[in-house]
Order: structure tokens, then sequence, then C-alpha cells
């Protein structure tokens, strides 16, 4: 196998390059590093939004002077809903008490009244797949229906802004990711694309000694994965400093970011997307190679 | 071995070669002369298909050119060694890897090729210079890389273009005994030259060429 004589060109090419190639690999560094952070900030989104659904909950107010036996059909019918995950009866003491928690020092503000202003109601949970726009707005509709249900109460602005920052930062971040990684792409093929042009009276001796495409492109596959490779641990070492710097040392400073989590997947798949990227781009900077 | 029949071939609309025809045989040894510009070069090139005829056919060995795919060029042409005019030497490369790179090429490896590279080298009077560049050889010294380069590989076609142009007469010599020598072990040998000398009392089919035509065989 030529192999073994390809990589040996290719050392020697990327030697003879050496600056403008470690320019190379920091210009790819950067485009994943920015590729790592766009995709840190989607994932963690994403993550925030899955957990979601667990918090979520829709409100049902009855109809005042309800009996319990009564609030207890409403909720056996809930349960035959599919959408719905499990159902609370919160009776009207119950509701004040609750009031009373959550205000707390400022409870005064209940005070002098002698009635309990607060209906009966159910908190109900939705079950993970139901959590969407759609979904809740089907079971909320079907819900009105029971008899003794005053009104439904779910945060559907809440709702809605969270789909559509789902949406954008999905949307934006995957054109970003796309973006980049043509950048990287580019990177490699014009570095390949000088690297074969210097080379040009060499390769077509090459050909008329009787040098197969394989042979011929081998040395600069080589150099785009040694590129490639070298920009994504490059990438992967940025990455951990920005990994350790925010949770060791930002999260000190602000202890919520402590949510975040930052996959370590991450780590071993830059090397790859950069290996991947840079042998695509000299592939592409190489094109078709003809004989005569 | 070589048929050309009914040849042309074309630059910008002027012929370099003109309704061509001629067969070579296997094991043969063939001289093409001519003055310069006759189109000595371009027949060459087209067997070793660096140029495509415009016309008519030609066959290199059982395989008929105008059929062959694109993807069998390079093992067709590991089976022609070529002196090439312009000598077409890698400067940045010294004299040994001039001549290897023809074997690294088919896959071969530094270690089955380290003695047979330095026993050519030997033939051509160059075992001393392994290690120069190609700039600091003589004209006749790069001649002879060349030559070493295209019979390296053990062709069964070696095509020569002007081999002996820049070598005093004894090195002449010395590379017509080479060639012929070379022919004796089965190889097809086709030189292209000016050079009289080389093909004198030879007793070899000499086709004289002329404005892209051959205008005359004769017997050298
Ligand atoms: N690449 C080219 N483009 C245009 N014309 C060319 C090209 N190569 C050769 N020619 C022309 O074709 C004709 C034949 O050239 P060729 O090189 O075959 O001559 P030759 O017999 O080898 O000459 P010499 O003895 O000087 O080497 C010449 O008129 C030359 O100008
Ligand atoms: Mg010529």
């Amino acid at each position: 196998m030529y192999l073994l004589y390809s990589l040996r060109l290719a050392i020697q090419s990327l030697w003879r390059e050496k600056w403008i190639n470690l320019l190379s690999v920091l210009t790819i560094a950067a485009g994943l590093f920015m590729i790592t952070l766009t995709f840190f900030v989607v994932y963690n989104i994403d993550l925030a939004t899955k957990r979601l659904p667990a918090r979520f909950s829709v409100m049902l107010y009855l109809n005042d002077g309800l009996s319990e036996q009564e609030a207890g059909s409403i909720i056996a019918q809930l349960k035959k809903n599919n959408a719905v995950e499990q159902a609370r009866y919160i009776a009207k003491d119950k509701a004040l008490e609750e009031l009373k928690g959550v205000l707390k020092n400022a409870d005064y503000i209940l005070e002098g009244m002698d009635e309990n202003p607060l209906p009966a109601s159910i908190e109900i949970k939705l079950k993970k797949e139901s959590v969407n726009i759609a979904g809740v707005k089907k079971v909320a509709a079907e819900i009105k229906k029971i008899k003794g249900i005053a009104e439904v109460e779910y945060g559907e602005q809440f709702l809605n802004s969270i789909h559509s920052i789902k949406g954008m930062a999905k949307a934006g971040s995957l054109s970003l990711i796309i973006i980049m990684s043509a950048g990287v792409i580019f990177v490699c093929y014009s570095t390949i694309k000088i690297a074969f042009y210097r080379r040009k009276e060499e390769i077509e001796t090459f050909k008329l000694l009787g040098a197969t495409r394989g042979f011929i492109r081998a040395p600069f596959v080589i150099e785009g994965s040694v590129l490639g490779i070298s920009g994504g641990i490059a990438s992967a070492a940025a990455a951990f400093v920005f990994y350790y710097v925010l949770f060791y040392k930002v999260t000190a400073a602000i202890p919520i970011l402590k949510i975040l989590v930052f996959p370590f997947e991450t780590f071993p798949a830059l090397p790859v997307a950069g290996l991947l990227l840079g042998i695509g781009g000299a592939v592409i900077a190489l094109g078709r190679i003809r004989f005569s | 071995m070589i048929h050309f029949s009914n040849v042309t071939k074309f630059y910008e609309r002027q012929a370099a070669i003109k309704n061509v025809t001629f067969s070579i045989e296997k094991g043969e040894m063939v001289f093409m002369t001519g003055p310069s510009g006759a189109g000595k070069s371009t027949l060459l090139k087209i067997i070793y298909l660096s140029e495509k005829p415009d016309e008519g056919s030609v066959t290199i060995a059982e395989w008929d050119l105008s059929k062959l795919k694109e993807s069998s060029i390079p093992f067709l042409r590991r089976n022609i060694g070529v002196v090439f005019q312009d000598f077409r030497l890698l400067d940045n490369r010294n004299v040994f890897d001039n001549v290897a790179i023809a074997l690294r090429i088919r896959g071969m490896l530094d270690s089955e090729i380290q003695d047979w590279v330095m026993e050519i080298l030997k033939m051509v009077n160059l075992r001393h210079k392994a290690d120069s560049f190609p700039q600091a050889l003589s004209g006749g010294e790069q001649q002879r890389v060349v030559i070493a380069r295209a019979i390296v590989g053990e062709p069964t076609i070696l095509l020569a273009d002007e081999p002996t142009g820049n070598l005093d007469t004894d090195t002449a010599a010395g590379i017509t005994r080479l060639f012929k020598e070379i022919n004796a072990r089965g190889t097809t040998v086709v030189i292209a030259t000016h050079n009289r000398e080389l093909y004198r009392n030879t007793g070899r089919r000499v086709f004289r060429i002329d404005s892209g035509n051959i205008v005359g065989e004769e017997i050298g």
C-alpha cells in the first residue's frame, strides 16, 4: 500500500506550510468552539423545556356549593381523559390555607373577611405528550364540557412564549451551526486547494508515471484530516476551559447557573466533527482528478 | 504492441500529426527522427496518453485507447516508461526519490525498492549522486535520472524523447547500449531523436517524420 508514503507526503506538506496550517487549525478550532457554545445554549433550552411538563398544570375552578361527592365524580371523569396524568382536589378551606402559606407574613390582607372567597378547585397535571399548545387546548375544551366546572385556567400565554422561544432558539442555532460548519469546511477547502496548486506540477508528473486517483488524493485527504482533527482537539480544549470556568468559577458567584448541563459527549465529538469536516473540505478541494 | 491507424492530432486547428498509420511489434526497437516541430513528441504523447488523438484509432498492447476507461489509464501508464524531453524531475526531491517515485506510485515500500533503485542508478552511472538534488546536476546527469526513472518499473514499452540531447558522444553511446539491453530483455523501445549516431548501423527501423507525416521509413 502507498498510504505510508502518502502519510509522509502529507507530513512534509503540513510542515512546509506550518504557519499557514496553524492559522487554519486555529480558525477551525474557533468555528468548532462557536458551534459548541451554540449547541450548549440550545441543549439547555431544550432541557429546560423538557422539565416543564412536570411543572405545568391546569386549574379547574368548580361551581360554588358543589359537594365533595360531586367533586369526586368530576375527578373520576377527568381521569378517563387520556391526556390527564393526575388530578388533585383542593377544597375551599385548603385553598385558603395554601394562599395563607404563600402570603406568609402578609396574611393581614385576608383579615376581616368573614367568608372564604376562594372557590374549590381541581389541579390537573397532563401527560408529557400533551403539554403543547394544541394538546392543552384540546384537553381544556373537553374538560370545560364537564358539568360543575366553572372555569378552566392554564398559562396559555406562557405556553405560547415557551413554544416560540424554543422554536426560535432551535432555528437560530441550527442555522448558526450550519453556517459555522460550512465555514470550517471552507477553511479546510482553501488550505488544501492552496497545497494542491502548489504541488500541481509534481501531481502532473505523478499522473504521467501511473499514479492512481487514490495515490494523488491520499496525502491531501490526510492533510485535511490532520487539520480537522487538530482544530477539533483545540476546540475541545477550549470547550473544557469554558466548562471549567463556568461550572467551577462562575457558579460559585451565581449558584443558579448550576442547573445548566454541559454534555460530556461534546469533548470526544469535537475531534470527530473536525475530522469529518476536514475530510469533506479536502474532498471538495480535490474535485475530480482527470488523467486526460 | 503499438498501432496507429489514420491518426490526426490538432493543436488549435493546426495539425501536429496528420493521418499517420504505423505499427510497432512487441520487442521491437524503433527510432523516430525528423526536424524540430515535426511532431515526434506529439506522437509519443499520444502513446503515453498525455494527448488524445482527434481522429483515427490507437491501440497499445491490446488496449483500444478510445474505449479505455479513464480510471484504467494509470495502470496502462505503468506499463510505459517515458524519458520526457523536458525531464519532469521533481526539484524538491533528491535523485534517489526521483527514481523511487515510479515504484512508490505502484504501492511499493522503501524496504522493497531501496536496493533496486540503487541498482538502476548504477546502470546510468549515478550511484554517487543518489542524494543530490536535480538543480545540482548537469544536464546530462539529469537526463540519466529521467532514464533511470523510466526503466526502474520494468515497463513493457519504453518511450524516449530525445534521450541523449544533453549527452556527449561517449555517454550517449552508453545510453544506447543500455536501451539495447533493455530491448533485448523484451521491452518494446521507441526513441525520438535528431541524433543520427543513435540509430546508425543499428539495423532497426527508423521513421522519418516531417510536418506531422511519416515521410519515410528506412533501416538504420
Ligand atoms: N501544447 C501545444 N500547443 C500548441 N501547439 C503545440 C503544442 N505542442 C506541440 N505543438 C506544436 O505541434 C508541432 C509538433 O510539436 P512536437 O513537440 O511534437 O515536435 P517535435 O518533433 O517533438 O520537435 P522537437 O524535435 O523540437 O522536440 C509543433 O509545431 C508545435 O509547435
Ligand atoms: Mg520533441
